[in-house]
């Protein structure tokens, strides 16, 4: 299943009000990496369904969720819970990391 | 449960998919697979500019072409990666990350190479963080700001230009004397022509620094020895591309210090049934256009001998008949005229047993398989068991009595 994308009014909505645990990846169309990337976790999703949120934004649609993280590079996975940032990994990763990275901040 | 298959190829790029569209058209079971996008190193390249029939195309668009071209031939393809192989026997076995075996009759390694990393200090923890290796992805980040470029050859030199479009200033290190850069004539032109880049001659990187984003990086001189520091905001790595075989390490598969594979005109391995093809081989020109032919020649080569697997299979391991196995030398007389001796034997034995007459000279594996290292030599077989061998050095009387005796 293809992940949700958030733009800057839902971003604050999901991540801000709901404070629920979730990552969202920074990503875009001309991104080979991304495009490696955005599959993984599609797959991943369903493991984690009602436990943990995945979400999408497209850096070229959503300039003004760039500059807030001050990103320098896509793709990057970026963790929140309660509202809060809860670290990132960028660029190529496996799937283990990604699994790795969200227990650690749904036990943290 | 195990997959069979007749031909399975590692990776799906250029060499990959063609090696595949020979293999799925030779009407063998032929699965590819391949981790991440199907297409290789060309879904990363903007425009390919000389594969034969296509004046300017994308390299994700040719890709695609490929693909389509491989499924209409009923190829399969499935994604995962390969993280351990064994080809010490016959059937050879495949196993992947997501835990599957497969078996296939010959195997074709294309799994191209991956991008060389620096290992130094900040290279990983500021990826991301204003470390790239990827100007199509991430050079409009760099707006307004100054990039270092780390290498000299097509990738860095093209990439370099393009990420001009954002940057104030692009500052390229090269390893060599000033002027000289490996990359292709005219974008060299191009480049040194260009008014934002400024080059860094005889010069390597020794650290990327910053706190939770790249603000310099130290320069070393290679000639005089000395370092210097440079601001910047962003580093693009292209340093090369190392072959990506690291999962063949313990398979018997030789390879070069650097991890390419050496073949023959027939993309042969040192192991029997195993290909290479594409980048990962040594060769002289990695390109889309090499990889192709590579792949297609290694497909038919695969093709040659499962073919002949298959007839030795069902000629002599499973004859009804007793089987002679018989090496010869076709440039030696001697063994000629042992084999006429042999068929004129077998006829006044009413044809009891069945003749297979082997090539030593193209026939190598077979005649080690056998430990067989002289012509004529000759294995009686009975279903498929070695029963005895036959002295071939008496006359027509003594090979007509050994021959009664079995
Ligand atoms: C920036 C750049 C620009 C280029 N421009 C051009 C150009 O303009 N024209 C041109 O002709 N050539 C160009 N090239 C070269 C060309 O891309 C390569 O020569 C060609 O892609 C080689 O094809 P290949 O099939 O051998 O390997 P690759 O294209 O590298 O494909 C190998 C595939 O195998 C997969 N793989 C690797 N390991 C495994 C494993 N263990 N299990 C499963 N799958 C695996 C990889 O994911 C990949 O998909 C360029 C290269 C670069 C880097």
């Amino acid at each position: 299943m293809s992940l949700a994308q958030l733009k800057d009014a839902t971003f604050e909505q999901i991540i801000y009000e709901d404070e629920a645990p979730c990552l969202v990846i920074f990503s875009r169309k001309t991104c080979h990496v991304c495009k490696e990337i955005v599959p993984l976790l599609e797959e991943l999703q369903p493991k984690y369904e009602g436990k943990f949120g995945f979400y999408y934004v497209d850096v070229e649609e959503d300039k003004v969720l760039l500059q807030k993280f001050s990103l320098k590079g896509v793709p990057q996975i970026l963790f929140f819970n309660e509202g809060v940032y809860n670290g990132k990994l960028s660029g190529p990763v496996e799937e283990e990391q990604v699994e790795e990275k969200i227990e650690e901040v749904l036990n943290a | 449960m195990t997959d069979n298959y007749d031909l399975i190829i590692i990776g799906g790029g250029p060499a990959g998919l063609s090696a595949s569209i020979y293999g799925g058209r030779a009407r063998l079971k032929t699965l590819v697979i391949n981790k991440g996008t199907i297409g290789g190193m060309p879904n990363t390249t903007r425009e390919i500019v000389n594969y034969p029939g296509y004046v300017n195309i994308s390299g994700p668009d040719l890709m695609k072409d490929f693909k389509k071209h491989a499924e209409s031939f009923g190829v399969e393809c499935l994604k995962d990666e390969v993280v351990n192989v064994d080809f010490s026997q016959n059937e050879k076995i495949i196993r992947t990350k997501k835990n599957k075996e497969i078996t296939a009759k010959a195997v074709i390694i294309a799994c191209g190479s991956e991008p060389r990393l620096l290992n130094i200090p900040g290279e990983k923890r500021l990826r991301g963080n204003g470390v790239a290796y990827c100007a199509t992805c991430d050079a409009e980040f760099f707006e307004g700001e100054d990039v270092v470029v780390v290498g000299s050859g097509d990738q860095a030199i093209e990439e370099g230009m393009f990420i001009t479009k954002f940057a104030r200033k692009v500052s390229v290190v090269v390893l060599h004397d000033e002027g000289i850069l490996d990359c292709n004539k005219v974008s060299a032109e191009r480049a040194l022509n260009n008014e934002k880049i400024e080059f860094i001659w005889n010069s390597t990187i020794e650290e990327i620094m910053g706190e939770d984003n790249v603000e310099r990086v130290r320069i070393k001189n290679l000639k005089t020895g000395s370092s210097s520091e440079l601001n910047c905001q962003g580093v693009f790595l292209f340093v090369g591309m190392i072959p990506a075989t690291n999962f063949l390490k313990n398979s018997g598969v030789k390879m070069d210090q650097k991890g390419y594979i050496p073949v023959n005109d027939l993309m042969e391995t040192n192991l029997e049934g195993v290909y290479s093809a594409g980048d990962n081989r040594v060769k002289y020109l990695r390109q889309v256009v090499s990889a192709a032919g590579d792949g297609a020649t290694a497909a038919v080569a695969a093709e040659r001998y499962i073919e002949e697997m298959n007839a030795f299979n069902t000629n002599v391991l499973q004859s009804n008949k007793k089987v002679l196995l018989t090496f010869f030398n076709a440039l030696n007389n001697e063994s000629l005229e042992f084999c006429t001796q042999l068929e004129e034997t077998n006829t006044e034995l009413s044809e009891s047993y069945k003749i297979v007459k082997v090539d030593m000279a193209t026939k190598k594996s077979l005649a080690q398989q056998y430990g067989i290292e002289k012509a004529p030599s000759v294995v009686v077989l009975d279903k498929g068991q070695e029963i005895t061998r036959l002295d071939c050095y008496g006359n027509k009387v003594n090979l007509k009595a050994q021959l009664q005796v079995q």
